[in-house]
């Protein structure tokens, strides 16, 4: 146990003395606390008052049979407190955590709908990853739930949630924004109030993409989920299979040779460059630069060929496995990936300077959907959007994984938190994963890249923790000792950043909402699962 | 940028010719599988292990083997890698789009040439 570890569980124990039943410190940088429902709210006040920068990760339901349990996974000192609590199933009720921390509002929501808990004082209670017309007692997450013939059980909705009168006497104009909209790729909706040019209010609904991968995940097996959660995302696919393979190691309590560590590192970043370049390129896009979108996007291809070279795809990688990677990389096509790399940081280089110089961009992006360190802390935010409001957090860093604790990088930061900054951190990034690909592919140890583990997992549960380009991925896998898992928990960093949309567009002028949110890099795929 | 804009005018398109230049995919790029029957013992792993439910067991001569759904295949290749006989085998092939996805269903086939020659 490290000293953090100590130092949480001494405070916490000060505090609530007996209300605490159970500590549990199954792996590095994770303590389990058991309380009972109510004394959550004490002990998350400890771990608040000790560190102003803690946030919450996720909040994780299980289905017990009896008793739902439910789990809050709060992130302080690079270490993730997780206090968990039960609540029975027929009156599944415990108070909302919302007022202590804001951050926290989608992720009780979503418990809500997926397993029937009501939080109590919660501000509002409406549908947010099920449809309005979901059956009222379906809890789809709840082991007993039949989804079968849905169609007949469905509730008969008239009204959506759009509010028909509105509060402020019909001065304000109501512009929804999607589910289906020109404007974005993908469906989610965003009711904005607009006063003239100013918008005063924005309403988020998510949900119109969630495909149910969690519960899906608990029908297949381990090694067939990692191909499922790799389509979690697209874009951050490598990403999502290493943190599963991950998580599930640590269940087995093996570890990946050092060698599959280093070969990890490699592709997770080649995902977070090609990533960044996309987000960048489209930032280009909506901020109506179209030339800076296409050449983006076109020195974003030789990322993508290098993807296909290494991993046989250009988009799934297909490469991370329970215990390593599923192909090594031949020595004869590391050249050609260096030359390819040292191009890129000289042309990086060039936009950097572009960003710095370039009126147009300055002008559509600086002072532009500003969130400041208060509320990215209080918000919860996480990735790039976290570090361009100067919180400096970077799961790479806080809890080292892959080869991380032995590549050496710099966290990039910028204190400005408008979307300048949201995209500069992004350019910066660029440029130090060119850096660790670089040293990972000089320094990579010899040895076996793969071994070869059972297809059924002990009984046992772990976290897993990956920074993903769009911020901090969180995994919770619960193993019942088959070859099937008996939960498996997806916290997207979009789902954690979609709540700051809200905060930087209000106030802003309306025609600055698509750069701002694409500043935020969003992706409703991967928020709605 | 102007500058760039401007040479850009001189340089040769980014794009590909694609379909009259085709691109040549890296070795071991995840294309179609080609399956060995004569290699195939028939134990189902491939089908076990099959993330698409794409691989179904069928009858060919009073043996299972696998048939598979190209429509349903994620590419994954983890069929490959389950069979004990290295019975599937890789290739660069990509071009399958079809506007008819029973054309996409590969039968288990006897090869009769090699058979004739043993
Ligand atoms: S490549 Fe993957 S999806 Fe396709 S048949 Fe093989 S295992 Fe199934
Ligand atoms: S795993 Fe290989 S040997 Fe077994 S059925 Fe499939 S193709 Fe045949």
């Amino acid at each position: 146990m490290t000293n953090v570890e100590q130092n949480i569980l001494t405070a916490l124990s000060n505090k609530l003395g007996e209300k605490i039943l159970q500590i549990q410190t199954p792996q590095p940088r994770k303590v389990f606390v058991r309380v009972n429902a109510g004394v959550h709210r004490d002990a998350l006040r400890v771990l608040l008052d000790k560190d102003e920068s803690a946030g919450i990760s996720a909040i994780t339901g299980v289905d017990l049979g009896e008793k739902i349990e439910l789990m809050y996974h709060i992130r302080t000192h690079g270490t993730i407190v997780t206090i968990r609590t039960e609540v029975s199933r027929e009156d599944a009720r415990i108070k909302s955590i919302t007022d202590l921390i804001p951050g926290a509002i989608f992720h009780e929501r979503e418990v809500t709908d997926l397993f029937g808990v009501i939080f109590e004082g919660y501000p509002s209670p409406k549908r947010l990853i099920l449809s309005e017309n979901w059956p009222k007692n379906l809890f789809p997450l709840r082991k007993d739930a039949e989804i079968t013939n849905i169609e007949d059980k469905l509730e008969k909705v008239t009204v959506l949630d759009e509010d028909k009168r509105s509060s402020d006497g019909g001065t304000l104009v109501n512009i929804i924004m999607g589910p289906q909209h020109p404007a974005f790729i993908e469906p989610e909706k965003f009711s904005l109030k607009v006063d003239g040019e100013i918008v005063k209010e924005v309403k988020p609904r998510i949900g119109y993409v969630h495909r149910g991968v969690e519960k899906a995940a608990e029908k297949r097996t381990y090694l067939q989920d990692i191909y499922l959660v790799e389509r979690i995302c697209g874009i951050c696919n490598a990403c999502h299979a290493a943190c599963f393979c991950q998580t599930v190691e640590a269940i087995m309590g093996t570890k990946a040779p050092p060698r599959a560590k280093y070969l990890r590192t490699v592709v997770l970043e080649l995902n977070r460059i090609h990533s960044h370049m996309l987000l960048l390129g489209h930032a280009g896009l909506e901020i109506g630069y179209e030339s800076f979108f296409q050449y983006m996007w076109r020195d974003r291809e030789p990322i993508m060929d290098m993807m296909e070279l290494l991993t046989g795809n250009r988009v799934i990688a297909s490469f991370s496995t329970i215990g390593g990677v599923r192909r090594d990389f031949k020595e004869e096509k590391i050249p050609k990936i260096k030359v390819e790399l040292a191009t890129l940081k000289e042309k990086m280089s060039f936009y950097k300077h572009l960003f710095d110089r370039d009126p147009t961009l300055k002008m559509r992006t600086k002072n532009v959907g500003v969130l400041n360190k208060r509320e990215a802390l209080k918000l919860c935010v996480v990735g790039p959007v976290a570090r361009g409001s100067d919180v400096k957090m970077d799961v790479r860093k806080d809890e080292p994984y892959a080869a991380y604790d032995e590549i050496p990088f710099k966290i990039i930061t910028y204190n400005e938190g408008d979307s300048w900054a949201r995209l500069m951190v992004r350019l910066d990034e660029i440029s130090e994963s060119i850096d660790i690909i670089n040293f990972a592919l000089d320094n990579l140890p010899s040895g076996s890249y793969r071994i070869r583990v059972p297809r059924i997992v002990p009984a046992g549960e772990a976290l897993g923790r990956v920074e993903a380009p769009r911020g901090e991925l969180f995994y919770y896998v619960k193993s019942n000792g088959t070859a099937y898992p008996e939960r498996v928990k997806v916290r997207t960093p979009t789902f954690s950043n979609i709540l700051s949309f809200v905060q930087i567009a209000e106030g802003g002028n309306i025609a600055d909402v698509p750069a701002s949110f694409v500043s935020l890099d969003p992706c409703f795929s991967c928020t709605d699962r | 940028m102007l500058k760039e804009v401007l040479s850009q005018i001189f340089r040769k398109p980014a794009t590909q010719k694609y379909p009259e230049v085709k691109p040549k995919v890296p070795d071991g790029f995840r294309g179609r599988q080609i399956f060995d029957i004569d290699l195939c013992i028939g134990c189902g792993l491939c089908a076990r292990d099959c993330p698409a439910k794409a691989i179904e067991m069928v009858d060919v001569e009073g043996k299972k083997k696998p048939l598979f759904h190209l429509d349903l295949c994620i590419f994954c290749y983890q069929c490959a890698e389950s069979c004990p006989r290295n019975a599937i085998k890789t290739s660069g092939f990509f071009e399958l789009a079809s506007t008819n996805k029973h054309e996409l269903v590969v039968k288990p086939q006897i090869n009769l040439q090699k058979r004739s020659e043993a």
